[in-house]
């Protein structure tokens, strides 16, 4: 038995209540609930998902979603392998807001960065509630932007696992013994962004990536 | 040991003394540190201090907390410093600033009268609503006294009118309702409103927390000392806040800790009305409190009813009306979900506001740049006083303000059991910001050894959440010492916080602020520019460097509005507009002609019409992205679109066509904007050209002679340009062209019978005349065309574009000298009017003496081509060529130098060598005149 473990660091972003967390906790406890507390600055949680012979561990970092956390955000996706960027098909700002962050995430994140895009809430139209996101839209912005496209309920659990084992499946398994090594050449540090240890060169965090 | 304990602790405060003398913070002012200290709201300025003894006699005292029964004058004594403020008597005593503070509302105050005193000293008689009596006694200059007292009278008389909402105040404190029923023995005192946990229950359970005999303490406390508006703190004020206080009473010390039961008192009715005047009202704040409501500790009973989630909402939108800078960020909910449990939705609402500006400012802003400077603070923290932790952290690439920033911005509510946090936050409202890191600190030191162990944030942040979860466990369960072992994890933690974590001060933490808050703020400036750039519409004129620009401008336009902070708003009204678009548009800089009224009328005018195009959600003001959107048409470099865009300033409703009175607000429009050109301010391609040829044609004339091949060429040393004629005749082209896009408008204008109008009005032949009387011509025509409503005429867009087309001024003008005269990829200059663009753009010209080179090269060929036998061949030709850009490139300095010769040389122009070149730039601008000079210069007249 082949037991080689990889692990991803992901990330979730999207507007403040489109059910970031919840998809999160769904997939890591299989669990919903109603009224989440929103994420203050971000919440950190893995889960071991068995792919094959190989397992991939998740280390998901959930982040708020009020626009005035956006500016902490760079701090939870550097040196992301994967991106959930996540919007309510009942709430076209959403989406807009999914926009922006894809854009962002091409022009901060490590290079070869995985986005997912999801469409959340699939249960509010089973439910009769109207959709304002068409399907065709997100598809297409997905096929222009190279992401992954899921629409997902959390409450129901609907598709949900499917977006991690999509993003289990596009991201290259590293042996081992280069997954030390490896993980180093993905963490870009790139200066263009608020970095709380950004007091000018030299500063602490400058010098992580040699290690 | 415990003495070398505080001889090392007094050290290195004093290490930390110094460092403070290098911090560069802003200076605080001696009324804002005594605000900041006391708490007090900002229009409490000390209006009087003096030194003074104090001594205060309860009613309620036993005789044993006087030295002799029944003798007023011998109670104890504390000698310190009195201030005088607008509502309050401060005092503090210099012995150790603990043992005798108070706070005390004027309102309070039944009876000042001079008391008996048995020494020559002066003193005061404060009898308080409550029976307690203040004993004052003035230490200092009998004068100085006096004057303090003369003071305190003008007070107490201008705070009569405040009396009367003292007694309705005092019923809302529990403090007071203790008192009436177990000292005052009224039976039918009513307990005044309290927080939610009173009907859902305090989370935590009382029986371990001790309720009972705290609340005792507390009402022994009130009883000797004094109780909220008229408290006196002493040692055991803190020490019972040290043990946490209880529940019952949480809501008024944490007012009275925070001051904002000072703000409460100062304006009763605020709260109510601000609720009541934004009734109904919706906002982006409201939305975001909305979707959270349901969402902030939602397993407390009362978040899962409507009574809790009502409070909670009424509370947040009231601040996010009161306080539209920060409006609602995410943990603010759940912190006011918190204090709701101890307070009424009153109490917590100006509690939040004194947390937000006092304890945590910047925390909650647009920005969050308070939360992003403690982390940097803090994280500088861990690096002085833990290296070890530090440097493992760091060689890990651990982000610690991952795990920190939930502890600071929700202030441990999240992430400790709530009794655990209360208890925090006991501690936090009477020590200050301070405490935060205290604790903070202490948490990384307590689990120190665990967490040097782990190599991921994930690990990390287990170890933590674990640590949290488990506060009330032992902290030395091995131990067989059973007083050791019953000392639990949180118990240790207060113990490592503020004990060995007191060196972190105030002033350090303040310190620190200063030394990053340049950075902190300058990275999230430079966030906010990229990640609004990034959002930009599509543009199809406008360059990356455009926008970039842009955005700079835009917000620099926009006085209030802080990006860093985030406050005020990020969009442009009309006034700001205008001063937006003087920066970087030709047409819109300040100009002399501003005098004119008329003139200012078509800039208020076409502007507006601008303003309004650009406005696409018609709310009276512009976005950025409105503004790119706007500024990428109007640079379009289509000939046709450019056309269409203006003709559609006009056309408001769409209909592809415009009316008689739209044509002559097209013709003042098409004024306004051509201004620059009209008054000679600045130079369109035509007069540029024909400004270059003449220069070549008489460079060329004046050698002819001596030319034989390219080679002979002598290149002048110096050009004089005559401005005054191009100016006059760049001036005369674009009148001309107004007064023929008037006549052909109203020519080809549907129905065409204006003609005998347009005959009238001819003025192609009006090269002789005054500006004046052309101006006369034209308002004869507006008004003629304007009042003659018999006959309606109409133009359309496609009639319109080939008036426009017709003249080659105005055809130019949309093609390129509109566009050219949008400065967008120029860094801001600031604007100094005058016709200072003028001369620029002449300086410019001549600098650039390429186009002027090449004008002469192509003259230069053709008389060597007619003259000389000698063919070039193309390697010389370029070397040529490579001559000519020298000449031009040194040029321009020299021809000023002749020219300032030219001009004051008629005096001492060898002196006036020496100028220095902008002085020479000034004198040219003073040639008016047509002067001859010396051999080496050319003149060109033609």
């Amino acid at each position: 038995m082949n037991t080689s473990v990889t692990s991803i660091k992901l990330v979730l972003l999207g507007e403040a209540a489109v059910g970031k967390s919840s998809i999160v906790l769904r997939f890591v406890s299989n669990d919903f609930s109603e009224n989440k507390e929103p994420t203050i600055g971000a919440a950190f949680l893995t889960q071991r998902v068995n792919m094959g012979d190989h397992t991939i561990k998740f280390e998901i970092w959930d982040t708020a979603g009020q626009e005035r956390f956006a500016s902490l955000a760079p701090m939870y996706y550097r040196n992301a392998q994967a991106a959930l960027v996540v919007y309510d098909i009942t709430k076209p700002q959403s989406f807009i807001k999914a926009r922006h962050w894809v854009k962002e995430l091409h022009e901060q994140a490590s290079k070869g960065i995985v986005i997912a895009l999801v469409g959340n809430k699939l249960d509010l139209i089973e439910g009769g509630a109207e959709r304002k996101v068409a399907r065709e839209e997100a598809e297409k912005l997905a096929t222009e932007e190279g992401l992954l496209f899921f629409e997902t309920s959390a409450k129901t659990g609907d598709n949900v696992n499917e977006v991690f084992l999509g993003i289990g499946q596009k991201i290259p398994l590293k042996k081992p013994d280069e997954q030390s090594q490896g993980s180093s050449g993905l963490r870009i540090n790139d200066d263009n962004r608020v970095d709380l240890a950004a007091g000018g060169p030299g500063s602490s965090n400058a010098g992580a990536c040699n290690c | 040991m415990s003495f070398f304990d505080s001889i090392r602790q007094k050290a290195s405060s004093v290490k930390f003394l110094d460092k403070l003398t290098d911090s560069f913070g802003p200076v605080l002012t001696r009324d804002e540190i005594f605000k900041f200290e006391y708490k007090l709201p900002n229009d409490e300025n000390i209006l009087d201090d003096t030194n003074a003894d104090i001594s205060i006699i309860s009613p309620h005292m036993k005789p044993k907390d006087l030295r002799h029964e029944n003798e007023e004058g011998m109670a104890y004594v504390y000698s310190g410093r009195l201030f005088l403020t607008s509502h309050y008597l401060v005092f503090k005593d210099s012995f150790d600033h603990s043992s005798c503070v108070f706070v005390l509302n004027i309102t309070t105050i039944r009876r000042v009268e001079r008391a008996p005193t048995t020494s020559y000293a002066f003193s005061l008689g404060i009898t308080l609503y409550s029976g307690v009596r203040i004993i004052i006694q003035f230490i200092g200059l009998r004068s100085r006294s006096e004057e303090f007292c003369y003071k305190l009278k003008e007070q107490l008389t201008k705070n009569i009118p405040n009396t009367k909402t003292l007694t309705p105040f005092l019923e809302t404190c529990y403090s007071e309702y203790l008192i009436a029923r177990n000292v005052l023995k009224r039976v039918d005192a009513s307990p005044p409103p309290a927080g939610l946990g009173q009907i859902y229950k305090y989370p935590g359970n009382p029986a371990i927390m001790k309720e009972k005999p705290k609340l005792r303490l507390w009402f022994e406390y009130f009883r000797d000392n004094g109780k909220n508006l008229t408290i006196v703190k002493n040692h055991m004020f803190q020490k019972l806040i040290r043990v946490g206080v209880p529940n019952r009473l949480r809501g008024e010390i944490w007012e009275l800790c925070s001051g904002s039961m000072y703000l409460r008192f100062a304006n009763q009715k605020e709260y109510v009305t601000i609720l009541k005047a934004n009734e109904g009202k919706t906002s982006q704040a409201i939305e975001e409190i909305e979707k959270d409501l349901n969402r902030s500790l939602p397993e407390y009973a009362a978040y899962q009813d409507e009574e809790g989630i009502k409070r909670l909402r009424n509370v947040l939108t009231a601040y996010s009306w009161k306080n539209p800078d920060v409006g609602y960020c995410q943990a603010m909910n759940i912190l006011v979900a918190g204090l709701l449990i101890f307070m009424t939705e009153e109490q917590a609402f100006w509690c939040l506001f004194s947390l937000c500006d006092n304890y945590v400012p910047g925390y909650y802003s647009k920005t969050m740049y308070g939360t992003l400077l403690d982390q940097k603070v803090f994280e500088s923290f861990v690096e002085s006083k833990m290296p070890v932790l530090s440097e493992h952290i760091t060689t890990h690439d651990i982000q610690l303000s991952v795990v920190s920033l939930p502890w600071f911005l929700s202030l441990f509510f999240t992430s400790m059991p709530l009794p655990y946090a209360f208890r925090i936050m006991d501690i936090f409202l009477v020590n200050g910001p301070k405490t935060l890191f205290q604790v903070a600190l202490a948490i990384l030191k307590v689990n120190g050894e665990d967490l040097l162990e782990v190599d991921d944030d994930g690990m990390f942040i287990a170890i933590l959440k674990n640590y949290f979860q488990t506060l009330d466990h032992s902290a030395h369960p091995e131990s067989s010492d059973i007083k050791y072992k019953q000392i639990t994890k949180f118990q240790e933690l207060l113990v490592v916080a503020f004990k060995e974590f007191s060196i972190i001060t105030d002033a350090m933490v303040e310190q620190e602020r200063n030394k990053y808050r340049k950075d902190i703020l300058h990275n999230i400036e430079s966030f906010a520019k990229r990640t609004q750039l990034r959002n930009l519409p599509q543009t199809r004129n406008l360059t990356k460097d455009n926008l970039s620009n842009i955005y700079d401008l835009f917000y620099q336009s926009i006085e209030s509005h802080k990006i860093s902070m985030g406050t005020g708003s990020s969009n442009m009204d009309f006034e700001a507009f205008i001063q937006f678009l003087s920066k970087f548009c030709d047409w819109c800089k300040p100009s002399e002609s501003e005098q004119i009224p008329r003139f200012r009328k078509q800039k208020r005018g076409f502007l507006k019409r601008l303003f309004k195009q650009w406005d696409i959600s018609s709310s009276n003001e512009l976005t950025l992205n409105d503004v790119v959107s706007g500024l990428d048409s109007l640079l379009s470099k289509d000939l046709m679109s450019s056309i269409n865009n203006f003709f559609a300033l006009f056309d408001q409703e769409g209909k592809g066509e415009i009316q008689r009175e739209e044509v002559l607000q097209i013709s003042e429009g098409l004024l306004f904007l051509t201004e620059p050109w009209k008054s000679g301010r600045c130079v369109d391609y035509l007069t540029q050209k024909s400004i270059e040829e003449d220069i070549a044609d008489s460079l060329i004339e004046n050698n002819l002679d001596h030319i034989n091949s390219m080679d002979q060429i002598e290149l002048p040393s110096g050009v004089v340009i005559d401005e005054e004629k191009y100016k006059t005749e760049q001036t005369e082209r674009y009148l001309k062209a107004a007064s023929n896009f008037l006549q052909r408008s109203f020519e080809y204008a549907r129905p065409l019978d204006l003609s005998e109008e347009v005959d009238l009005l001819d003025l192609s032949d009006s090269d002789g005349e005054s500006q004046d009387i052309k101006k006369k011509k034209w308002d004869t025509l507006k008004a003629n065309a304007a009042l003659d409503p018999s006959h309606p005429t109409v133009i359309d867009l496609a009639t319109f574009r080939m008036i426009i087309l017709a003249d080659e001024t105005y055809e130019l003008f949309f093609a390129q000298t509109l566009r050219h005269s949008v400065h967008v990829d120029e860094k801001i200059s600031p604007a100094d009017g005058k016709g200072k663009a003028l001369r620029n753009m002449f300086d410019g010209l001549l600098a650039d003496g390429r186009r002027v080179a090449n004008q002469m090269r192509r003259r230069v060929d053709s008389v060597a081509t007619k003259a000389s036998s000698s063919s070039e061949s193309p390697v010389d030709y370029a070397e040529k060529q490579e001559e000519l850009d020298d000449f031009t490139s040194y040029q321009p300095d020299e021809h000023v130098d002749l020219l300032k010769a030219d001009l004051i040389g008629f005096e001492d122009g060898h002196e006036q060598n020496h100028q220095t070149p902008k002085a020479r730039v000034e004198s040219f601008s003073l040639d008016h005149t047509h002067s001859h000079n010396n051999e080496s210069t050319v003149e060109f007249e033609t």
